[in-house]
């Protein structure tokens, strides 16, 4: 991956180690705040979460622009709508 | 042709590569919890066992309560291993930790807010008294209760509907919520390889935790004791579903409220639909349904149970699974389960609990209430009733978002 191709958040959210349903409260807070357009970076280790945030995600109109599998901890980029 | 290991290894990633759907799943659990039932005269049911273990725990500290009313109701001989429930709830520990570890959700987790411990803990405490004193959890007076056509799973079910609304009122306070570890700010996105995977000793750890049921089941059976085997084998299957189907009552309910999301309401429904007519085939063949006091400590006990779980962040079935991923937290959820129950077992005798809130109350069979007809349309309609709840309830929920998502709208063009 070049230095041209790198993709930016603007902002990170690291939910590690909570578990619902907070990851998915957090994540459609955070989105709310971050304001429209922005890509929101979300770090989850709760199993029940990586159903649920795509989901919730998807139900309240963001974008999901990509999920990250890194052993039993996800990484999800969400553009805010 | 695909090779051996190539065919393997799409066999396992159908199995352990992604999470079960919840209403194939809850289906299955309901057809096996009918088929235990027929096979043992007993229900899939934890909370009961849990009781005993308080039990067993004052008897290691020279407190004997086998005398104590409750535990005369309930039984307390011997330790786990004497019972059948406790190899079912054993057996469901067991099956859940295989499933965490072979499809790779196995990692130890520890919340980064201490107050997470606190209230899990009760959290807890509160369900497990509750629970007890409705005379079952999620499972006895809720899943596999309502298909027994025991009233007291209706009074239950009831209380826990109320008791979660309430939870998600509190949950969302600041002393509850608390605050996650987010920043704001341009950053890179990190830059990762290909995905891990899972680690290989997780692996084998499962295959080998698997042989080792096997080994224990067939160890049952060898040694005269089917019934404990049978227990040890339904209650693995049980574990292996809800850690694959990710099968939260909790969720189920408070998502509902919170999220306006129905999918895991749903599917516990057609569960207990499915059971209530595998249920009502073996009552037929003779098998004596569990029938328990319909009386205002199950309405009580279910708000109490409804609160303490959404506080906790998992009921029964929840925190077992979840503990057996790893998260470590839910240690303190069945720590309080079992204090709380003891604390109900002591209470219902020694601070006049029976007395008031459930002696006197009838132990209706709706079967021989309302007849065999009546009974089974009078379920089935609870159950279609429940069902219609739930789709209003995600229909109003949506239907707010989208008027607010249009009220924004109009404040950006105006």
């Amino acid at each position: 991956m070049g230095e041209k191709t790198r993709v930016y958040a603007d902002g990170s959210l690291d939910v590690r180690g909570e578990s619902c349903p907070y990851p998915e409260l957090y994540t459609l807070e955070a989105l709310e705040a971050i304001g429209s357009g922005k890509v929101l970076e979300v770090i989850t280790d709760c199993p029940q979460s990586f159903i649920n945030i795509p989901e919730s995600v998807r139900a309240h109109g963001h974008e999901l622009l990509s999920e990250q599998r890194d052993g039993a901890t996800r990484v999800y980029y969400i553009r805010a709508k | 042709m695909p090779t051996l290991a190539a065919s393997f290894k799409q066999a396992y990633d159908r199995v352990f590569g992604r999470f079960w759907n919840a209403t194939s799943v809850l289906v299955m659990a309901g057809v096996f919890a009918a088929f235990y039932f027929g096979l043992t005269g007993t229900l899939w049911a934890v909370t009961g066992e849990f009781t005993r273990w308080g039990g067993n725990a004052l008897q290691l500290f020279g407190v004997d309560p086998s005398h104590w009313a409750y535990f005369q109701a309930i039984k307390l001989k011997g330790g786990p291993l004497d019972r059948t429930d406790g190899w079912l709830v054993l057996g469901m520990l067991w099956g859940s930790l295989c499933a965490a570890l072979l499809s790779g959700n196995f990692k130890i987790r520890t919340p980064r807010q201490y107050r997470r411990w606190l209230w899990a803990f009760v959290g807890g405490l509160m369900a497990g008294f509750g629970t007890r004193l409705a005379m079952g959890c999620n499972l006895a007076a809720f899943f596999t209760g309502l298909p027994q056509f025991s009233l007291h799973a209706w009074l239950f079910i009831g209380g826990t509907a109320l008791g979660t609304y309430i939870g998600v009122k509190l949950a969302v306070l600041p002393l509850f919520k608390g605050k996650p570890k987010l920043e704001f700010g341009v950053r890179p996105v990190a830059k990762r390889g290909p995905d891990r995977g899972t680690a290989r000793w997780h692996l084998y750890a499962g295959a080998a935790g698997v042989v080792l049921l096997l080994v224990c089941i067939g160890w049952n059976v060898f040694d005269h004791r089917a019934l404990m085997g049978l227990a040890a084998l339904f209650g693995a299957a049980f574990g292996v579903l809800i850690q694959r189907g990710q099968i939260c009552f909790t969720s189920g309910l408070r998502d509902l409220w919170l999220f306006g999301k129905g999918k895991m309401a749903k599917a516990i429904l057609a569960g207990m639909a499915v059971q209530t007519v595998g249920t009502a085939v073996f009552i037929d063949k003779g098998v004596p349904p569990v029938i328990h006091w319909a009386s205002v400590g199950s309405a009580i006990g279910g708000v109490m149970f409804g609160i303490g779980i959404v506080i906790a962040g998992g009921c029964e079935t929840g925190w077992m699974y979840r503990l057996m991923e790893g998260q470590l937290q839910f240690a303190a959820v069945g720590a309080g389960n079992i204090v709380g129950a003891t604390v109900l077992a002591y209470s219902w005798d020694h601070w006049g609990v029976y007395r008031t809130l459930v002696g006197g109350a009838p132990e209706v069979n709706l079967l021989h209430a309302l007849g065999w007809t009546g009974g089974i349309v009078a379920t089935f309609a609870f159950l279609a009733m429940l069902y219609a709840l739930v789709v209003w309830r995600e229909h109003t929920f949506h239907r707010r978002l989208a008027q607010r998502r249009v009220a924004v709208a109009d404040e950006i063009t105006a």
